[in-house]
């Protein structure tokens, strides 16, 4: 990211962090991306309990069926702007779980998907850049307004 | 009860269970440098009888129950309760399991919850997985399925009640 | 006179999986907890009937990603199983790999659930120091298979990396690296008196109890019950390895079951498999790695076996067993999974019964609930539904810690 777009920043991003059925090989490292070896608390990005005050919505898992409402609720509470990132295949394609009688299919039939993280799972760095490219979409989205 | 080794607890159930019993093996197998042994003993009984062989399993030693597994044949529907007995000395455990034929046309099995509160969550599974009905389950209700799933549909099956028609493949 | 209300359990903000674990109900009178019930099913993906239309490299995969957090031992159950049923015979130098991998994965997954356990009671200080020693094995896992997470190092015959000598000094000096660290966890988590005041007599499962609902790992070993499946069967090369059931009063003298003894115990089992990894780079045997290092050929071989196969093998969280029934053809006939959370959902009830509200995050999280197999917990309290999420109910057991600190 270059120093200019650094500086335009306004507000850090908070994050909320939605599990649809997934191994949760992504989800531990969506956690180690926090603690200090990878370190995204820096930026001021913290996890958050609620979906309403938070900017930025991480989903991973293929989504199941009994899943569907409850990500569709939760896309609804979090407040605009917002940007949705899918981390791991199983989210973006199906990954494994591409053929079977429980999954609903890939997140984006269901929500509008922003940013994909692919991998099985994606490294914490693949996940900071991704979170970076969000934060761009992000104050793009907020200058429009 | 002292120990057994696995040909004297075939030879056990056979004196208890005399022709109820269909099918009996033993397996043994080596692993490492040592070639220590682990032992599995399969049993195949009637279903007339399989309370029975749980208790007189119960009596050679408390059993671990692991796990109950189902596999659609055709006609037939093949139960597997696996159990494992001795643990809690080095090497000497011994894994046994015991197999029921259900027909399709009768495809009921008694509860062994009061023997072994543990086996609750298998035998939920075995009834929606294979729709089979546990008769003195303590708790009915579905365990893994959401409740939306529609009935009559049984997952593990191969035959017109399998979850054909619910597949979806998420590259087409 | 009773009151229901409706709580949602945590295991979060940043817990993995937090989301969708297991779904509670508690009936409760005041503080303490009279009545418990739980749903599962929300990670339900049908995995056993994918594993009927895929050939057994493929299920190799899926294995796999059963759960992110215990990858190795799902891979060496199913092996065992299908190697089991067809009659191969794995050599010896991988099955010392195996127990390798194994126990790497060990330490690494018990030290994650030091993190994840501290920031239950409180101490996110302490969560935030455990998972940056966690990223001392992850390297070491990279270093060896080429991944952090799904290290894809299992094959049906054997493994697929070898371990050459020139790789021996970066695993001794990580080794070393945590036996020097591994006192600072211990004093933090078990001289600590706010610890003490919060584990000790909370969700207590007596023996019997462990016995009778089939408990498996850490949860039935703390209780007492000496039930390990790398002692009790020689799987792999266990058997050739010193080694002994780790129960409480090794360290501290008796065994109470409670969530102190729970902590005392994967503590214990850290310094073990340290130890296990040790001995098996001392008494590595030359030879193959893989029986079949031919893949078409073994699919082949496969594909014409008839027969049952059963596969155990100790994952972190305690026994994991896959049944495999191979009939002619592509796929096996019938794979089933039970991964061990399965067998510790039913202890959760006597461990909650008479506790308060705001110790059920840290029982719950004392038994190490695979999250892929859990669910969200709804605690059921009352007529009115009043739902408090992860934070409120994550608030209120950091708030007792507080209380108890003063």
């Amino acid at each position: 990211m270059k120093k200019q777009q650094l500086e335009t920043l306004k507000k850090s991003l908070w994050v909320f962090h939605m599990n649809t059925g997934s191994c949760n090989g992504c989800d531990i490292e969506i956690v180690a991306a926090l603690t200090p070896r990878y370190d995204i608390e820096r930026f001021g990005m913290m996890l958050v309990g609620t979906p309403r005050h938070a900017d930025v919505l991480l989903i991973t898992g293929p989504l199941i069926k009994k899943m569907e409402d409850k990500v569709k609720r939760v896309y609804e509470q979090m407040p605009e702007p917002k940007v949705v990132m899918v981390i791991g295949n199983c989210g973006s394609t199906g990954g494994v779980f591409h053929e079977s009688y429980s999954v609903a299919g890939p997140i984006d039939k269901v929500i509008p998907v922003d940013v994909y993280v692919p991998g099985c799972p994606p490294r914490p760095e693949a996940i900071i850049d991704g979170v970076a490219k969000a934060w761009l979409k992000l104050e793009r989205l907020e200058g429009k307004k | 009860m002292k120990r057994l080794t696995p040909e004297e607890i075939v030879e056990y159930f056979n004196d208890k269970l005399k022709e109820n019993i269909k099918d009996t093996k033993i397996e043994r197998k080596t692993a490492g440098k040592k070639k220590n042994e682990f032992c599995t003993v399969w049993l195949k009984v009637d279903k007339s009888v399989f309370k029975d062989a749980v208790r007189e399993l119960c009596g050679i030693d408390f059993p671990h129950f692991a796990v109950a597994s189902g596999s659609d044949m055709g006609d037939y529907i093949e139960l597997m309760y696996h159990f494992s007995v001795y643990y809690g000395e080095r090497l000497k455990e011994i894994s046994i399991t015991i197999s029921v034929d259900l027909p399709k046309t009768d495809l009921r099995i008694d509860s062994i919850c009061d023997i072994i509160p543990g086996a609750l969550i298998s035998e939920r599974e075995i009834q929606e997985m294979l729709g089979i009905k546990v008769e003195g389950i303590p708790d009915n209700r579905r365990i893994f399925l959401p409740e939306d799933f529609p009935e009559g549909v049984y997952p593990w099956r191969k035959d017109e009640k399998g979850p054909q028609n619910l597949v979806r493949d998420m590259y087409e | 006179m009773s009151e229901k209300t409706t709580y949602t359990l945590p295991i979060g903000p940043i817990h993995p999986a937090l989301k969708e674990p297991v779904a509670f109900e508690f009936e409760t009178e005041g503080e303490r907890i009279i009545n418990v019930d739980f749903h599962v099913g929300h990670v339900h993906r049908g995995i056993e009937w994918i594993g009927m239309h895929r050939n057994p490299v493929q299920i190799l995969y899926i294995a796999e990603r059963i759960c992110g957090i215990c990858n190795i031992c799902h891979p060496i159950a199913f092996c065992r199983a299908v190697e089991n049923a067809a009659g191969i015979e794995v050599p010896e130098r991988a099955d010392y790999i195996r127990v390798i991998m194994a126990e790497l994965e060990r330490i690494h997954s018990h030290i994650l659930w030091a993190g994840v356990a501290a920031h239950e009671i409180g101490f996110d200080t302490v969560l935030h120091l455990s998972w940056a020693m966690r990223e001392k094995v992850l390297d070491l896992i990279e270093y060896l298979t080429g991944n952090r997470i799904t290290k894809a190092i299992m094959a049906v015959g054997g493994v697929r990396r070898d371990i050459t000598e020139n790789q021996y000094p970066t695993i001794n000096s990580a080794l070393n690296y945590y036996k020097e660290n591994l006192d600072t966890i211990k004093s933090v988590f078990l001289d600590d008196k706010s610890i003490q005041m919060r584990a000790k007599n909370c969700g207590i499962l007596t023996k019997e109890d462990a016995l009778k609902l089939c408990a498996v790992g850490p949860t039935t070993r703390a209780s007492g019950v000496k039930k390990d499946v790398r002692v009790d069967q020689a799987y792999c090369a266990y058997g050739d390895l010193n080694i002994d059931y780790m129960t409480p009063d090794l360290l501290t003298g008796e065994v109470n079951g409670d969530v102190y003894d729970r902590i005392v115990v994967r503590l214990l089992e850290v310094e073990q498999s340290i130890d296990l990894i040790e001995q098996c780079i001392d008494m590595l045997p030359a030879g193959d790695i893989m029986a079949e290092p031919k893949i078409p050929k073994l699919l082949a071989m496969l594909k014409k076996v008839e027969g049952d196969g059963i596969g155990r093998a100790e994952a972190p969280r305690g026994e994991v067993i896959h049944y495999v029934k191979l009939k002619a053809g592509d796929a096996p006939f019938t794979w089933k999974v039970r991964a061990p959370t399965y067998n510790n959902l039913l202890p959760w009830v006597p461990m909650l019964l008479g506790e308060e509200v705001a110790d059920i995050p840290i029982v719950a999280a004392s038994t190490d609930p695979c999250l892929s197999c859990t669910n969200r917990a709804i605690v059921i309290k009352g007529n009115k539904r009043e739902v408090l999420d992860n934070e409120a109910l994550h608030r209120m057991s950091v708030e007792k810690t507080r209380r108890l600190a003063l």
